[in-house]
């Protein structure tokens, strides 16, 4: 029976030092100590992973059935155009939105960011057989797609891998905002052959500028950050 | 209550009142899970324990159950998948509980070497309902073993049917005084820490003798809750002198209370509200013995039928309300877990539950060394402190996911200085 020498408590055999203040047990006469096993169990706990395979093989399921429904329909019903591409390319795009949540959950959330992506752009391809010319695809969805596919990327980054705090959230979605609302204007631009310049987008470009200094400016001085904190919090 | 008994299969228990709001807490590392265990003086066969498991659920619908939602709110429907098995005990009490997982039970129920134990999702029902089920089974686990144990207090007659009473949200029998008290609200003290990483609860023990605290208590003129409640305080005091601090907050204590006592119910269910004895340190510096009159009076002046009864109604009211009952759950659930952790966390600086001294049957006595209760893993990062004595064994047991334990030394500290022995045992 040893006692803490430090808080005075009565201690278990099998303790190898005070819970409460982490002084060591050592008895000077003794000091090969004698094992005691603790009263507690060594082996730790694991909740059991909830299997949402039956929601996975439903959904899967239902989206293929409505694709190969439609699919059928269109080839000897109703087959003027190909309509049913939508349809398929809309299941597709919910199939590949689902697969990190009920399918395979340790997907890395960048994986799934671009597969995403890639879905969407898939999508509009489908869209191009039922429209008189590829151009467009090629000249302005696929560099649209491409571009808010990175930027979403990179604002999964920023907000995992920087410190996070609702304002510096805020700078990320402006600074992002302006970056891809420029892109669209140019790619648009580039499209119907005119001479690459900002109009409409300088506006959004101005004003989450000014938005993004103001809150750089918020983040840099502690004084104003706390005193918006404080106003804002909820 | 609401049993519906058209045919058997659509028996469903609505949710009681203080139940409502524990579901919507549930995180991926949180449940509102306590323990109850029970320790004997031979070593436990598991086999014979889960033929007692199984006989026992039996008698106690609404814990052989799984957890549905609504479109409103949650229930409670009978679940007969198999289950719940009994299992080796582990190292982290208390972890969180998933409602799929477990073939959807909400109890859990291990052994390791003499100790029983339970846990429960605090959703089915309070410490006192967890306690019935598990002296229960402790009698028939005994009965299967060869030994005699008769039924009294906390065992319940296995092969009677269960009496509606034990079933029913007693809440709302006694909801019913004509106004409604605001409810307290201040924020107090909050013991920060350091995270432990998940699937960890820090265990501390404390182990003494009935006479020797009550002694102590009686030089104060306290009763053993009162004492050890102005312990506690003092030992937060202290914690948040002696921590970096920008302005000094009252220190509050959430302390469940058993309203069986005041209002007759046999229900196995929820039935308990909280009061906050509390400290205000900005008044002064209060002395160890101003804290326990402070304390005597606050619970002597609080606790009593007819101030619990406005505290029921005044919870009852929001669940009742017309309006409230018809927005859609997601909604609830967000406002209740804003609530939760806006208001209602922030107004306690640590938990304390007193069970007192647990009755068993007489005959079944020779075959029990002493019980442990846990309140479990808080919601947000401090320690609670649970408390039960059997016989002349009195146990105090502090469980908490943080890496300090400062309040817990001050606490024992302040035992050992009054002169009571405490013995110490922990799986830290």
């Amino acid at each position: 029976m040893s006692y803490c020498v430090n808080c005075g408590v009565e201690l278990d055999s099998s303790l190898k030092s005070c819970p409460l203040c982490h002084t060591p047990v050592i008895h000077p006469g003794e000091l090969q100590k004698m094992d005691t096993p603790s009263p507690y169990p060594m082996e730790k706990g694991q909740v059991e992973t909830v299997k949402r395979k039956d929601l996975a093989i439903l959904l899967t399921v239902v989206l293929l059935a409505a694709s190969v429904g439609c699919a059928l329909l269109n080839l000897f019903v109703f087959t003027r155009t190909l309509w049913s591409l939508l349809i398929i390319g809309i299941c597709i795009i919910l199939f590949v939105l689902f697969i990190p949540v009920v399918i395979y959950t340790k997907q890395p959330i960048y994986l799934s960011l671009l597969l995403d992506g890639i879905a969407i752009g898939g999508y509009l391809f489908m869209i191009t057989y039922l429209t008189s010319s590829p151009r467009w695809f090629w000249e302005l969805a696929v560099p649209i797609v491409a571009l808010a596919t990175l930027l979403a990327e990179i604002l999964t980054l920023c907000v995992r891998k920087l410190p996070v705090s609702i304002i510096a959230t805020a700078l990320y979605i402006f600074a992002e905002t302006a970056v891809l609302c420029v892109g669209i204007e140019l790619f648009i631009d580039r499209y119907f052959g005119k001479p690459l310049s900002l109009s409409w987008s300088a506006i959004v470009l101005t004003v989450c500028g000014i938005i993004v200094i103001a809150l750089i400016t918020l983040l840099s001085v502690r004084r104003l950050r706390d005193e918006v904190r404080r106003r804002l919090h909820f | 209550m609401a049993g519906k008994k058209k045919h058997d299969k659509k028996i469903w228990y609505e949710l009681d009142l203080s139940a409502i709001v524990y579901p919507t807490l549930q995180r991926r590392d949180f449940s509102s899970v306590y323990r109850l265990s029970v320790v004997l003086k031979e070593n436990i066969d598991p086999e014979i324990l889960q033929k007692a498991a199984d006989i026992t659920l039996k008698r106690f619908p609404t814990y052989k159950v799984a957890i549905r939602k609504g479109l409103f709110w949650r229930y409670l429907e009978p679940n007969n998948r198999p289950g719940p098995f009994v299992q080796p005990d582990i190292k982290n009490p208390c972890m969180p509980m998933p409602f799929k997982a477990n073939n959807r039970y909400l109890i859990r129920i291990y052994y390791h070497e003499c100790r029983i134990a339970l846990e429960a999702h605090h959703s089915l029902g309070d410490g006192t309902g967890g306690m019935c089920v598990l002296q229960t089974m402790t009698a028939v686990y005994l009965r299967l073993l060869g030994h005699s144990v008769s039924n009294e207090g906390f065992v319940l007659d296995v092969d009677g049917t269960p009496d509606p009473e034990e079933l029913e949200d007693a809440y709302m029998r006694y909801a019913n005084a004509q106004v409604r008290p605001p409810r307290p609200g201040e924020k107090a003290y909050r013991v920060r820490g350091t995270k432990e990483p998940f699937y960890t609860l820090n265990i501390i023990d404390g182990i003494m003798s009935v006479k020797q605290v009550m002694a102590v208590a009686a030089k104060y003129n306290a009763t053993i809750t009162e004492y050890l409640n102005s312990v506690l305080l003092y030992a937060l005091l202290q914690k948040q002198e002696h921590s970096w601090h920008r302005k000094l907050l009252p220190v509050k204590i959430a302390m469940p209370v058993n309203l069986r006592r005041f209002f007759p119910s046999k229900t196995l269910r929820n039935f308990i509200t909280m009061v906050y004895p509390s400290i205000d340190p900005r008044l002064g510096e209060y002395t160890f013995d101003e804290i326990v009159v402070h304390v005597r009076n606050y619970m002597r002046y609080y606790i009593n039928e007819k101030f619990l009864r406005g505290d029921i109604t005044t919870n009852a009211a929001t669940q009742k309300h017309p309006l409230i009952r018809i927005v859609p759950l997601f909604i609830k659930d967000f406002t209740v877990r804003l609530f939760y952790t806006k208001v209602q966390d922030k107004n306690s600086s640590a938990g304390l539950t007193n069970m007192g001294a647990l009755k068993v049957p007489e005959d079944m006595k020779p075959y029990i060394e002493r019980f442990d209760i846990y309140m479990g893993q808080p919601f947000s990062s401090r320690t609670n402190c649970a408390i039960a004595s059997f016989e002349d064994t009195l146990t105090i047991n502090f469980a908490s996911s943080i890496k300090e334990a400062d309040v817990e030394r001050y606490f024992f500290r302040k035992l050992v200085q009054d002169g009571i022995h405490v013995k110490i045992e922990s799986n830290r």
